[in-house]
């Protein structure tokens, strides 16, 4: 059976620089496979690549075994592919139901929602549901997402995703900037995502972050994949290496 | 909306859906207006309405006042609701004044064409005005959505051009023959006491805070204010909808043309010069954040009475005129002020 | 919530302050006087067309001044700008305040109608000043200068200074404004009654200084043989002054109306070379008489005219100089 979601052989080059270089990645349904490199290695360029934000020179993608090819972010969005960036794109001035359903409200049925009313209570309540279901630390669904701390925000900003992506779920440095406290709650939302059988794909610089959740790890380095790790039998030594090329290993010895 | 988030995940030790707050804060109305952004700014209206009140009961304090005040912001209210929503995109709309000139002189002159005075002749006039405000508004907003010139810049050219378009149709001089059944029905009609033109202006202002709190239209245009980008990353035409929110302020201030020449009689081609700078303080008095995603009908209401209130208040007890504007100054700094505060507090989670 | 609070009073303690502010403000002579009503109302309220304008300054001067001798207080009011809609609202609030009588400039024949027979209505006798409205039979008295035979003494001060004749331009604030729309005529009759003369016409300076001085400027590079200009009000002929000087036009006859300090200013620097000066001290002292006399069941005239004095710089230490006006009392 094919992966959820895989590439090959992707290609980019911005000027006189190979952002990508023919490179590779997959990840499978209920896994966290994390996505490491130095700076500049590639990473965002290829997750650009990847969710229709970004054309590429060379290279194929597919979703669960189908060659696909996204134009825009709502191409991907509409197989069920979201990216969580890392300025969580909230509006710090909405509660975070309405951050939930921004561009995707429900609307009261009838005459009424064609006239552009909106089911308020329902959407606070399915909102208020996906927090529970994650486990969230987010305890209204009423107050303005500006106020709220900083993991609180990449709950509502996770949640959010995961509503509409069922498929694959992006996080581009969702520790970063965050306490210890509120990093915990972050990872321990990550893997209750997991469990629901989502593909997730974690950006991270974090070492102990990575090898916490992730089942495997790929590394970029130079615009390619250079490893894959078991992320149960690595370590942060090994990983660095492969990041800045002090070791050399070979592709795919995971 | 996923199907996976509706199945319960049983094993979760999280809090259950009822106990993460879903109503706003405190149930009954009451707490919930106490829980609003302008609600210290009703506070301070409150207060002016009694030191007036007590400085002489028997003139400020007086039903025939009182009507005078609603009456007088009339007009201003209904270029607020829509400068509320312009600012709400942490927009702006210097143009208000000079539109609402043009789309009367506009209607005002075809309406003299037709002759009659009936409310045939008023109703072609109320349409017109309101295509010349709808015009003008929709050309702020295509020029702030699509060609990105700033809105401050934008709508300081269109109160220009369109100041000049009403002086050129009419050679300077205001038309002053606007329909009988206007001036006597809406310019100083009343209903139950009330002036038909607060009447209209209340209509107004209620249906422009549902479209702001409780459609999705409203929704929007505080998406566009808060968070630009992720509106536009979310799938929101961020263009269209500012296209439509100017051309909104626009229609309405065709509609403040139409109830000006009902009261005024004349086309006030060379008055209204301050009426733009007049409603932006009222809103932002209001509460409503300059730097948009934040703001209220209510608040723009509250607004838009402090420097009325203050005015007649000043006039009555007789102070001079030069303490009026610094009254109103101050009055707008420290609503700023204390707004930026509150926020600050807000964010602190205190 | 303790902090929303604290704010919440800082908001009202200042709303208190302001409100402070009225009983020290400096015109507020007659605060608590007001709500008086009946025969021992004493109170005269003053509208003017625009607050901070020389012209109504001194208007207010005379007014004070009567109104004292005859045992009355006086409260002024002004809108920011020469503009019925700001205008209304103060007249609103002052027959709110139920003053004995109303001396008032209105600002719009048309748009001031309403208010004011409003005012009349609620019983205050009502006194015209300077301006007046469409029908002004509620007013009690019309008080105003003889304003086109101003206009055509501000043409005879041109053929004066420049006998050959020419052409000659007259620069105004807005249409509409009935005082100045007499001035203009009175001058425009004059002028094209005299064969030596070329009227130019009308510009619009909307009252401010700045358009007055672009309208003058560019009619000069049209028409650099220009020998007089008549600008009908205090900012045009501020702005005609500069106007000119941006030009560097010389050899050219300004006559203004009005003689607030900055005219005087001008016609000493010989930027102007005549002023039309009003006479609203009079306006007012008339005013006042009128509204008393009416109060009182004396004999009231219906309509007064006031006349002018031309200040040259011949006679600017002695009648022309009394002429100007003051910017306080």
């Amino acid at each position: 059976m094919s992966p959820r979601f895989e590439a090959t052989g992707l290609s980019r080059r911005f000027g006189r620089v190979q952002a990508l270089d023919n490179a590779d990645f997959d990840v499978d349904a209920g896994e966290v496979v994390a996505l490491i490199g130095d700076n500049g290695a590639g990473k965002s360029t290829l997750v650009k690549a990847l969710t229709g934000n970004l054309d590429l020179d060379a290279g194929e993608v597919r979703f669960e075994g189908e060659p696909v090819h996204f134009a825009t972010p709502q191409d991907a969005s509409r197989l069920g592919i979201e990216v969580v960036h890392q300025d969580l794109a909230l509006a710090p001035h909405l509660d975070a139901a309405q951050n939930m359903f921004l561009g995707r409200e429900v609307m009261r049925p009838g005459v009424l929602g064609h006239l552009g009313f909106m089911d308020t209570p329902q959407m606070r309540r399915r909102s208020a549901q996906a927090f529970t279901e994650l486990g969230s630390a987010v305890r209204s669904v009423v107050v303005p997402v500006g106020s709220m701390s900083g993991g609180q925000k990449q709950t509502v900003a996770i949640a959010r995703a995961v509503a509409w992506a069922d498929k694959v779920l992006f996080l581009d440095e969702p520790t970063a900037a965050l306490g210890v406290v509120q990093t915990r709650n972050v990872l321990d939302t990550i893997k209750k995502v997991r469990d629901r059988g989502i593909a997730v794909v974690l950006i991270s610089h974090s070492m102990p972050h990575v090898l916490e959740v992730a089942d495997r790890v790929q590394v970029l380095r130079l615009g390619r994949r250079v490893a894959t790790y078991r992320g149960a039998d690595t370590s942060v030594e090994e990983l660095v290496g492969a990041m800045t090329g002090a070791l050399d290993p070979k592709e795919g010895a995971a | 909306m996923s199907t996976s988030t509706g199945a319960g995940t049983g094993t979760s030790t999280a809090p259950t859906a009822s106990t993460i707050e879903t109503t706003a804060a405190h149930g009954n109305l009451t707490d919930r207006v106490k829980a609003m952004q302008s609600v210290w700014i009703l506070g301070v209206l409150v207060v002016i309405v009694a030191v007036f009140g007590v400085m002489s009961p028997s003139t400020f304090l007086t039903t025939g006042n009182l009507t005078n005040i609603a009456q007088n912001v009339s007009i201003w209210a209904v270029l607020a609701v829509g400068m509320t929503f312009v600012i709400i995109t942490s927009g702006i709309d210097l143009s208000v004044g000079s539109v609402l000139v043009v789309s009367s002189v506009v209607s005002a002159k075809v309406m003299e064409s037709m002759g009659d005075s009936g409310w045939t002749t008023a109703l072609v006039g109320l349409a017109l005005a309101v295509v010349v405000g709808i015009f003008w508004g929709a050309l702020n907003g295509f020029l702030v959505a699509r060609a990105k010139v700033p809105p401050l810049i934008v709508t300081l050219g269109t109160l220009s051009v369109a100041l000049g378009v009403a002086q050129i149709l009419t050679g300077g001089l205001d038309i002053r023959s606007a329909p009988q059944v206007l001036q006597d029905n809406i310019g100083y009609g009343r209903l139950a006491g009330i002036p038909a033109i607060t009447i209209i202006a209340l209509v107004v202002v209620v249906l422009g805070g549902i479209m702001l709190h409780r459609t999705r239209f409203g929704r929007y245009t505080y998406a566009i204010g808060s968070n630009e980008t992720s509106a536009r990353r979310v799938g929101i035409n961020v263009d269209r909808k500012l296209v439509q929110i100017y051309a909104l302020s626009g229609f309405l201030a065709g509609i403040a043309g139409i109830l000006s020449l009902a009261q005024y009689g004349t086309t006030t081609i060379a008055g209204q010069s301050l009426t733009n700078l007049n409603v932006i303080a009222a809103v932002v008095i209001g509460g409503t954040s300059i730097f948009g995603g934040q703001g209220s009908m209510f608040g723009s209401m509250v607004g838009l009475f402090i420097p009325a209130v203050l005015q007649s208040g000043f006039v009555i007890v007789g102070v001079s005129p030069y303490w009026q504007t610094v009254a109103v100054g101050s009055i707008l700094i420290t609503a700023v002020y204390v707004d930026q505060h509150r926020r600050a507090a807000a964010v602190r989670g205190g | 919530m303790r902090s929303n609070l604290r704010f919440t009073a800082a908001g009202l303690g200042a709303a208190l302050a302001l409100a402070a502010c009225s009983t020290g403000a400096p015109s507020s002579d007659s605060s608590g006087g007001s709500s008086g009503g009946g025969n021992d109302n004493k109170n005269i309220a003053f509208v003017q067309g625009v607050a901070g304008d020389e012209f109504y300054i001194t208007m207010q001067c005379g007014i004070e001044a009567k109104a004292k001798e005859l045992g009355y207080t006086v409260t002024t009011q002004g809108p920011q700008k020469f503009d019925p809609t700001l205008q209304k609202p103060i007249v609103d609030s002052v027959t709110a305040s139920k003053p004995a009588a109303l001396l008032v400039a209105p600002t719009d024949v048309q748009a001031m109608q309403a208010p004011l027979q409003q005012a009349a209505a609620a019983g205050i006798k009502v006194v015209l000043v300077d301006t007046t409205v469409n029908d002004p039979s509620f007013a009690v008295s019309e008080i105003s200068s003889d304003n086109v035979g101003g206009g055509k003494a501000a043409f005879d001060a041109i053929k004066q200074a420049k006998p050959s004749g020419g052409k000659v331009l007259v620069i105004s604030t807005d249409p509409g404004v009935s005082t100045v729309d007499a001035r203009v005529k009175g001058f425009e009759d004059a002028a094209k009654a005299d064969s030596a003369f070329n009227y130019l016409g009308v510009q619009y300076s909307h009252n401010d200084p700045a358009t007055a001085a672009n309208l003058v400027s560019s009619a000069l590079q049209k028409d650099p043989d220009i020998v007089g200009i008549f600008a009908t009000n205090l900012f045009s002929a501020e702005g005609s002054a500069t106007g000119v000087r941006q030009a560097g036009a010389k050899d050219l006859t300004i006559v203004g109306f009005d003689a607030g300090p900055n005219q005087i200013k001008a016609l000493e620097d010989g930027t102007v070379q005549a002023l039309v000066a009003q006479q609203p001290g009079t306006i007012g002292t008339d005013g006042v008489e009128q509204a008393v006399a009416a109060l009182t069941g004396g004999s009231v005239e219906k309509k007064i005219q006031t006349g002018f004095t031309i200040i040259t710089k011949d006679n600017l230490s002695g009648e022309g100089g009394q002429a100007a006006y003051k910017s306080t009392c």
